[in-house]
């Protein structure tokens, strides 16, 4: 294994070393940082074109430069890189540093979403395959596919922020809006359930009347304007949640798992006062971690406490409920932070952004508040973001799960008569996992300094933005680091994706003969 | 999914529950006292006066943290800031003219220290070439070496003009200049205050505030060093004013003593390519009484145009000064919270026509070269003839500001009354008589004089059209449609290095623009002027331009000058060499709540009078 790291890690290396020695030959032949100069009638241009030569060594041709430039690079094995100094009179190191958690903070949440959607509507469409859900969400698949994220943007922006903020001015929902909300819903979860048309109708109806009433009672409770959830909503979701998870995971035939899940669900019921008074007194990252740590010890111990026999599954479908139910607190509590969020001075009722990574005029010392800001300013983004990404996903997962329900395993499966959830979620998800996951982390890196046009229409200033510049401004040393960053994240995605791969299938050995 | 439609019954009747409780919160708007700001560009730092920070958000937020002796209004106007001190000639003849300047007493820097002569000091060290030889700070014309206050003062007219070196009075609150001659606007040469003891406290590697003992004697250690050119001293304050001001982090852990200024606001903190935030100054003192409401006016970077305008229909933004294209114009106009402004520029576009080979550039033999005699006379002048200057006018620039009327003289800005008399009688009206169609039939009669079958056989010119810029694009476009009804064929060479290729003998004939960041008397001078002019592109000389040109450079009453504006006028106009067309168009939308903000043609644009600006 170890010797196996090592020598990928090796050729990680060369590649590279080639692809950086080769872009910084091509970049460097094909951008003059000399030619505004060149131009300029500047009396002392001259000097200028001097001083900028002996700067930046342009009098060393590039193939030798390139060396130079990497002398500065491997000072990272001595703790001290070099990546020169940008034209902009900023060393690169740090102009990189400030855009890296931009660009992550951009992409991460988007990312993540994307994924989780698109596999969870593949899956379903690969279930109903044919079906009408399947026929809607593949062509909205290709519909988002094909949209072009400038114009998502401005849409989203227009509908989503300008109009949803001048909507909260006086929040009545209209009339044909609670309708038009109702049906949609109902068509949606007619299509998901299925089944003949008896069922089609009655799920029809039930979501109908369910999404109307709700949207109807939240708009004339002004819900949007106060938002929470409260001890009681907290409770049922958190029941539900403990039956949903146990059920998709071991079955609910297994009352011990059934018990444990709901052991921790009502005990997160049970924490919602305590956590609240933290969350009021000592609102912190480290303590929010703590208190993670906390949450997911004891739920290792109901697990154990109620398992004998066949314990890992039951502490695993114990931690899934105990982490998905604790969420609702959290959310519950960003809720209650969103009526003096939107009090503030800063926001003034206009609390849905356009553009930027946080508000200027903001500064409140409250923890809730300036994270329920990051979050505002994250909205819009990582919805256009996920959006256009996971439709991708919707059909590499329905493919993958349509091909790996063929397989003779699958036939072997059922002919033993295991139920169609262990069939499905056994059998047939995690052979689907296999290749969503080196798409996954493949896609991850490449949207680290693919960004561009999305951080240009946030006016987000990461990774795409240093990289524009560097480009236009023909700044060989900032293109050079944004794409040590970019390569190098490529090129360790791929080894990521690769032990990955050995991970989740059995039959891939890492290290073995060779 | 069970669970989902469930959950959702949960949720309806738990919130029907709540709606016992829960009463609805009216949403009423707080009284802002924020200005958030668009600007397309980054900023570059505290400190405008380098080659690499000079820019219009840097000259806008200078503006809020400095007050000096003098401003300019939206009205093209200087205006004396007597809050803050004031000037007067003490003595006016020929070969010695002398202003006095003098900081009323009181007025402070935002850190307490009081403002007196010794602050307006360092204006000597950055305009003269002189002082920065003698002190041994080095030579600012030399190509090899920068000097040690590396700014863009040097080699101006400050340096050109002075006699000697400030005279500091006895109680050290007034400076007197000496100029060889009554310059002429020599009032926006003199001194501005800068916060030389913190200067000082930085180069010494001070971290933070001092208390008012150690300011003054900072203060002190300036002028000493100033008084004896203390090479030492002076080089390390040199380093502070060249690289320590140009930071763009800016936040609690910044050094606060390179924020230290004597304007309405200071500036509290800064994301580099994001945001700049500035507070109001609770010691300011330096300028007229701020009378509005602001407390903190932020300036944010969108540099995309949509973002932008969409992010002012949300109320992210307050103040959008963006490109000022028809379709930007259209987006605002749809936005109900916003005023547009749309007003003019400093700018002004012309057309000029190759006359002569320039000193440096490849020699110019074209049609309208003056060996030509009249007939490359006539040539000019039925191509200034042919310009559409009211179509461009109308499809161009009324879209935008609603101005369809070319201008007539480039020397004063329409809508003044010495604009109309000038255009009376400076020999405009032979391009603006008739209409268009009368204009091409002279055009043509010109043209075929020399040319009979010119329709037939167009006259080839070549034109440097400046690249990457639309409305150039189209201005060009319209050009090349009418020329050719009167016998011209316009060949463009559109090129985006084109500053370079101004004055090149590859070229008949030029359009761009120049801009102006002052009112001086000289204004067009710098594309006339047979020597010395900085945009001499067309190689055209004639002994009268030039003699009005050297009697521009001292002051005169206001009449005399309109005089000598037509003289010059009339010379031009004659030689059929250069046009105006349009000064270009700025738009500016502001929310309609904020008042007092009136976009100015000259730098700073926005923020010339903050201290009025009220929700």
């Amino acid at each position: 294994m170890v010797a196996f790291i090592l020598r990928r890690l090796g050729v990680l290396g060369v590649i590279l070393m080639g692809s950086s020695f080769i872009l910084y030959n091509l970049a460097a032949i094909s951008a003059d940082p000399l030619a505004d100069l060149r131009l300029s009638t500047d009396p002392d241009r001259d000097a200028k074109i001097l001083a900028l030569t002996r700067e930046l060594q342009l009098d060393v041709i590039p193939p030798l430069r390139y060396f130079l430039w990497l002398r500065g690079v491997l000072g990272i094995f001595i703790g001290q890189p070099d990546f020169g100094t940008g034209r902009d009179g900023l060393a690169v190191l740090d102009s990189l540093a400030l855009a890296i958690p931009v660009t992550l903070r951009l992409v991460a949440a988007a990312t993540l979403l994307a994924a989780i959607l698109g596999i969870m509507i593949g899956i379903v469409t690969a279930l109903r395959q044919y079906s009408r859900f399947d026929y809607s969400m593949t062509f909205i698949a290709f519909l988002l596919f094909s949209l072009p994220v400038f114009w998502v943007a401005v849409l989203l922006k227009e509908y989503l922020a300008i109009s949803f903020n001048d909507f909260l001015r006086e929040p009545n929902i209209p009339f044909n809006w609670i309708i038009g909300i109702g049906l949609a819903s109902g068509l949606f979860w007619a299509s998901v359930i299925g089944g003949s048309r008896k069922t089609f109708w009655t799920t029809y109806v039930v979501a109908f009347v369910a999404s109307s009433s709700l949207v109807a009672v939240l708009g004339m409770t002004g819900w949007l304007l106060d938002p929470s959830l409260g001890p009681i909503v907290v409770l049922v979701l958190s029941i539900g949640i403990a039956f949903g998870v146990t059920q998709i995971s071991v079955g609910l035939g297994n009352r011990k798992a059934l018990g444990a899940s709901l052991t921790i669900a009502g005990l997160s019921v049970v924490a919602f006062y305590p956590a609240n008074w933290v969350f009021d007194n000592y609102a912190s990252a480290l303590n929010i971690f703590l208190m993670v740590c906390a949450l997911i010890t004891t739920s290792v111990f109901i697990g154990l406490a109620f398992s004998k026999i066949d314990r890992a599954p039951i502490v695993r479908t114990t931690i899934i409920t105990g982490v998905l139910s604790a969420n609702l607190v959290l959310i519950d509590k960003f809720m209650q932070t969103w009526k003096p969020y939107m009090q503030t001075d800063a926001i003034n009722y206009r609390p849905v952004p356009t553009v930027g990574e946080r508000n200027d005029l903001l500064n409140s010392p409250d923890f809730w508040i300036s994270n329920l800001d990051v979050i505002t300013h994250l909205f819009l983004p990582t919805m256009a973001l996920t959006l256009i990404g996971f439709a991708g996903y919707i059909r590499f997962a329905r493919g993958t799960l349509l091909e790996v329900l063929n397989q003779d395993y699958i036939r072997t499966a059922r002919a033993k008569g295991l139920s169609e959830r262990t069939v499905i979620m056994r059998h047939a998800f995690r052979n689907t996992m296999i290749p969503m996951a080196t798409i996954l982390v493949a896609d991850f890196a490449g949207v680290i300094g693919g960004a561009f046009i999305t951080e240009s229409v946030f006016a987000w200033s990461g990774m795409g933005t240093l990289g524009l510049q560097a480009i236009r401004g023909q700044d060989l040393n900032l293109l050079m680091g944004v794409f040590f960053v970019t390569a190098t994240m490529a090129v360790l995605a791929n080894f990521v994706a690769d032990l990955l791969y050995s991970a989740l299938d059995p039959r891939i050995r890492v290290g073995s003969g060779a | 999914m069970k669970f989902t439609r469930s959950a959702k019954f949960a949720l309806a009747a738990a919130a029907s529950a709540a709606l016992a409780v829960s009463l609805l919160t009216p949403a009423q708007a707080a009284t802002r006292s924020t200005v958030v700001i668009h600007h397309t560009n980054v900023q570059t730092g505290l400190n405008c006066g380098l080659s690499t920070t000079n820019s219009t958000v840097c000259t806008d937020q200078a503006a809020l943290t400095g007050m000096g002796f003098n401003y300019y209004n939206d009205k093209k106007e200087l205006i004396k800031n007597t809050t803050f001190g004031s000037y007067k000639v003490i003595k006016n003849s020929k070969t010695d003219f002398r202003v006095q300047y003098t900081v009323a007493p009181g007025r402070v820097w935002s850190d307490g220290t009081p403002i007196t002569g010794v602050d307006l000091l360092l204006s000597h060290i950055l305009g003269s070439d002189t002082y920065s030889i003698e002190a041994g700070l080095g030579d600012p014309a030399s190509k090899t070496t920068k000097p040690a206050f590396n700014g863009q003062g040097y080699g101006s007219t400050y340096h050109k003009n002075i006699v000697g070196e400030p005279v500091l009075s006895s109680d050290e609150m007034s400076v007197t200049l000496r100029w060889k001659s009554p310059i002429a606007n020599w009032d926006l040469y003199g001194p501005g205050p800068a916060p030389v003891h913190a200067m000082v406290l930085l180069a010494e590697g001070k971290d933070g505030l001092q208390s008012a003992s150690a300011n003054l004697a900072a203060k002190d250690r300036f002028l000493a060093a100033y008084k004896s050119k203390d090479t030492a001293l002076l080089k390390k304050i040199g380093k502070v004013w060249s690289e320590d001001y140009t930071i763009t982090t800016i936040n609690s852990s910044t050094n606060p003593l390179l924020l230290i200024s004597n304007g309405g606001f200071i500036v509290e903190s800064a994301v580099p390519k994001t945001s700049m935030t500035l507070v109001v100054n609770p010691k300011y003192n330096s300028g007229p009484k701020m009378t509005g409401s602001i407390d903190k006016i932020v300036f944010k970077v969108i540099t995309d145009g949509t973002a932008a305008v969409q992010a002012l229909s949300n109320g992210e933004l307050d103040v959008y000064s963006g490109q000022a294209t028809a379709d930007a114009v259209a987006a605002l106009k749809k936005i109900t919270s916003v005023n547009i402004t749309g007003g003019e520029q400093a700018v002004y576009e012309h057309w000029d026509l190759h006359y002569d080979s320039v000193e440096g550039e490849t020699p110019y033999t074209g049609v309208f070269s003056k060996n030509g005699g009249a007939k490359a006379k006539a040539l000019r002048q039925a191509f200034l003839l042919g310009i559409p200057r009211d179509e461009i006018m109308e499809k161009i620039i009324a879209p935008i500001n609603g101005i369809t009327k070319p201008l007539c003289t480039s020397w004063v800005a329409p809508g003044t009354s010495a604009y109309d008399k000038i255009c009376a009688v400076n020999g405009s009206a032979f391009y603006t008589r008739g209409t268009q169609e009368s204009r091409n039939k002279t055009a043509l009669a010109l043209v075929q004089k020399f040319y009979p079958d010119a329709l037939k056989n167009p006259i080839k010119i070549n034109v440097l059209v400046p690249g990457g810029n639309a409305r150039r694009a189209a201005q060009f476009a319209l050009a090349k449609a009418n020329l050719a009804k009167v016998g011209f064929e316009l060949v463009g060479d559109v090129q985006s290095g084109w500053g370079a290729l101004l004055g090149s003998g590859k070229y008949d004939a030029f359009f761009f623009a120049w801009v102006s960041s002052s009112v001086t008397q000289k204004q067009s001078c710098s594309v006339l002027e047979t020597t010395g002019g900085s945009n001499y592109v067309m190689g055209y000389s004639n002994s009268t331009v030039d003699k009005v040109c050297t009697e521009l450079d001292v002051a005169m009453k206001p009449d005399l000058l309109v005089q000598k504006y037509i003289t010059a006028d009339r010379a031009l106009f004659a030689d059929a060499v250069t046009l105006p067309v349009f000064t270009h168009p700025g738009v500016t939308a502001i929310n309609k709540d904020l008042k007092g903000l009136k976009p100015a043609p000259l730098s700073p644009q926005l923020t010339w009078n903050y201290w009025e600006w009220s929700y």
